[in-house]
């Protein structure tokens, strides 16, 4: 087991821009975007990473993460009394927001704001029960200012092969640690793919200042693990970020080579 | 002993309790395990009187309201405790011959693709079934009215829970269902449907949403109420997984005390199955969190009628106990399974079979102890009333966690 690492060490940096630079330095087309999914993904559905992504729609699965950190953040203010209160005037502030000046917190406050009363409904639900256990997880009050819940993505693209970039998105730092809330149960490599985000959170400090911990949260299976950010778990993380990105790039390769129709 | 024993036996004892808890004018009846509920259906399926079977008071009526309210959040029992010992004995009787090395067969889905097969109560209980009732069991149907019906009383339930309103059941209802991509044959295929038919179905979910509407009071936010919270349990390092999707939760997940009450919304006519299904949520919400839900129940909307469980270690053992029996069928591959039968059929109306006692005895383990030691129901030794879905935070262990 290695010790704890504060900064990301230059060892770590080197194997990624090596790895990176080898699977995707000559890689063409459209941005690769690494994220906590297309990690998942490249052990899980490897073929998905291959082809190409379909044209974007929204749905309420892309509304309830957004919203319900939106309505756990208005909890721990003290504005309401749970998730089920606040997700309603959330939204609703929001969309007020976007149509007085044009600006979108969320991105789909158009989209929200256009569907009826029956779907707008559904959406709330569906961030409502995202919210409740996150929610319900932590005093996030008491917190106070030790914890953020939501806040930016972080990103970092790699140097000398600017087709990828890394996206790391947790639902909360609190103190040293970072939260990951995430459907389903953890699997064989949750441990790396909780380290990913450690190595993105790190890569993208300025001064390459790592979190402690990672600390994974899966409400549907009850599971709660912590993955203590070290070398070999990044140099884990940097294995799988890797593989992944070689998976893209094969597929764009042969989708290249491949004879028209 | 199964529901429709407890509906139609004259052997149970029978206690008539005020109307402020059980209904006005309503008969309760309790079996060995603790179960209170009302019984009896208002109607037959065609909406008259059942010409046999269920004792109904004259005056009866549903539950709505605070006394909807009080009959989940009072049991008669004391809530149970956390009890990890339980807990980890049900998880070694489900996981009990499963193989340890990764997805195994289930006759299910995406077995190729290795990824772990899912196991839900459906699944389950026509695993069980015995072979009269699994030759007659047609299948699930992709497109029926009472299909439809039931998606678009789900979904306004939801929306009940979430707004507190329905407007326009029908057209609200299949608003929600649109946005779902898995549910646009349905939206579509009602959207064909010939008027009449569309008539009948638009009177159905009126008549379903108004009722749910009249009875359902608002839940307060703190009490957390969430609704499709699915529930999901890997067994065996991922061999199998149980999943389940509760329609209402209320109170605090994974506390160390049971605050959660778990309730399934059915749009048909109460089943003996329904009971079974309730089990099974508590096991998943028990083995899942560490702590069982207080109680588990079915609201059926078609009449306003309300079973209700409070969760005991007995209701939870034969839970277990019925889901190793499916589970054995289900990953049988070719084996002939050790306990498995017609006493495990939830639609065998004649079965004699008691889910806690009579049940085909698997692992002596589960059944010693404290855990399985009968319990009356009192009902007049009830909880204090102050006794709300959420009670008291306690320790918070992601604080404890990530601020160390």
């Amino acid at each position: 087991m290695s010790a704890d690492v504060d900064v990301v060490p230059g060892s770590v940096c080197d194997r990624l821009v090596g790895g990176l630079t080898t699977t995707a330095g000559d890689l063409t087309g459209p941005p690769v975007e690494v994220t906590l999914s297309s990690l998942r993904r490249s052990t899980t559905d490897p073929d998905s990473l291959a082809r190409p992504d379909g044209p974007f729609a929204w749905k309420p699965a892309f509304v309830r993460r957004s919203l319900g950190l939106a309505a756990v953040r208005a909890c721990a203010d003290g504005r309401y009394r749970g998730p089920a209160e606040a997700v309603g005037p959330v939204a609703a502030e929001a969309v007020d927001e976007w149509r007085r000046t044009g600006w979108r917190t969320f991105h789909w406050e158009p989209w929200f704001a256009g569907l009826g009363v029956g779907a707008r409904a559904a959406v709330l639900a569906g961030a409502v029960t995202w919210a409740t256990p996150v929610w319900a997880s932590a005093d996030w009050a008491a917190l106070g200012d030790r914890a953020v819940v939501g806040g930016a993505d972080d990103l970092w693209t790699c140097p000398g092969v600017p087709t990828v970039r890394l996206k790391g998105r947790c639902e909360a730092r609190v103190g040293p640690a970072l939260v990951s809330v995430s459907c389903g149960a953890p699997g064989a490599h949750w441990a790396e793919e909780l380290g990913y985000l450690g190595l993105v959170a790190g890569l993208s400090d300025p001064d390459h200042r790592l979190p402690a911990r990672v600390v994974g949260l899966w409400p549907e299976s009850g599971d709660r693990r912590t993955a203590p950010v070290d070398e070999a778990l990044l140099v884990a993380a940097v294995d799988r970020v890797v593989a992944a990105v070689d998976l893209v790039a094969c597929g764009r390769r042969a989708a290249a080579h491949a004879p028209a129709a | 002993m199964q529901t429709t024993e407890l509906l139609d036996t004259e052997l149970l004892d029978t206690v008539q309790v005020d109307g402020e808890q059980v209904g006005a004018g309503r008969v309760a009846r309790t079996d060995g395990t603790g179960r209170v509920r009302q019984v009896g259906d208002p109607r037959s399926a065609e909406g008259a009187p059942a010409a046999h079977g269920p004792v109904w008071a004259a005056d009866w009526r549903p539950l709505a309201g605070p006394a909807l309210l009080d009959r989940l959040r009072v049991t008669g029992r004391a809530r149970p405790a956390a009890d990890p010992d339980l807990v980890a004995r049900l998880l070694a009787h489900l996981e009990h011959g499963l193989p340890v090395d990764g997805p195994v067969a289930t006759g299910g889905r995406a077995d190729a693709t290795g990824r772990t097969p899912v196991v839900t109560a459906e699944r389950l209980t026509r695993a069980l079934a015995c072979p009269a009732h699994a030759a007659a069991d047609p299948g699930p149907a992709d497109r029926s009215l009472p299909l439809a019906c039931g998606a678009l009383v789900d979904v306004l339930f939801r929306q009940l829970v979430t707004t507190g309103t329905i407007g326009d059941p029908l057209a609200e209802g299949l608003d929600a269902l649109a946005l779902d991509e898995r549910r646009t044959p349905l939206v579509e295929w009602v959207d064909g449907l010939a008027p009449h038919e569309r008539a009948e179905l638009e009177a159905e979910v009126t008549r379903q949403a108004e009722g749910l509407r009249s009875r359902w009071p608002r839940l307060d936010p703190s009490w957390l109420p969430r609704t499709h919270d699915c529930l999901r349990v890997p067994l065996a390092g991922g061999a199998v997984e149980l999943v389940t999707r509760v329609d209402l939760a209320v109170g605090r997940p994974a506390t160390s005390a049971s605050t959660v009450a778990l309730v399934d919304v059915r749009s048909g006519a109460r089943r003996p199955v329904h009971a079974a299904d309730r089990g099974f949520q508590a096991l998943l919400e028990t083995v899942r969190s560490g702590v069982p839900p207080f109680v588990v129940a079915t609201y059926y909307a078609r009449t306003g009628e309300l079973d209700v469980d409070p969760v005991t270690p007995e209701l939870l053992v034969a839970a277990a106990r019925r889901c190793r029996a499916g589970l054995e069928v289900l990953t049988a591959d070719g084996r002939a399974p050790t306990a498995v039968g017609a006493p495990w059929c939830a639609t065998c109306a004649t079965s004699t079979v008691d889910l806690v006692a009579g049940a085909p005895t698997a692992d002596p383990d589960l059944t010693s102890g404290p855990a399985a030691e009968p319990r009356l129901v009192e009902l007049g030794s009830r909880p204090s009333s102050s006794a709300a879905p959420v009670d008291d935070v306690g320790p918070l262990p992601l604080l404890e966690e990530v601020a160390a």
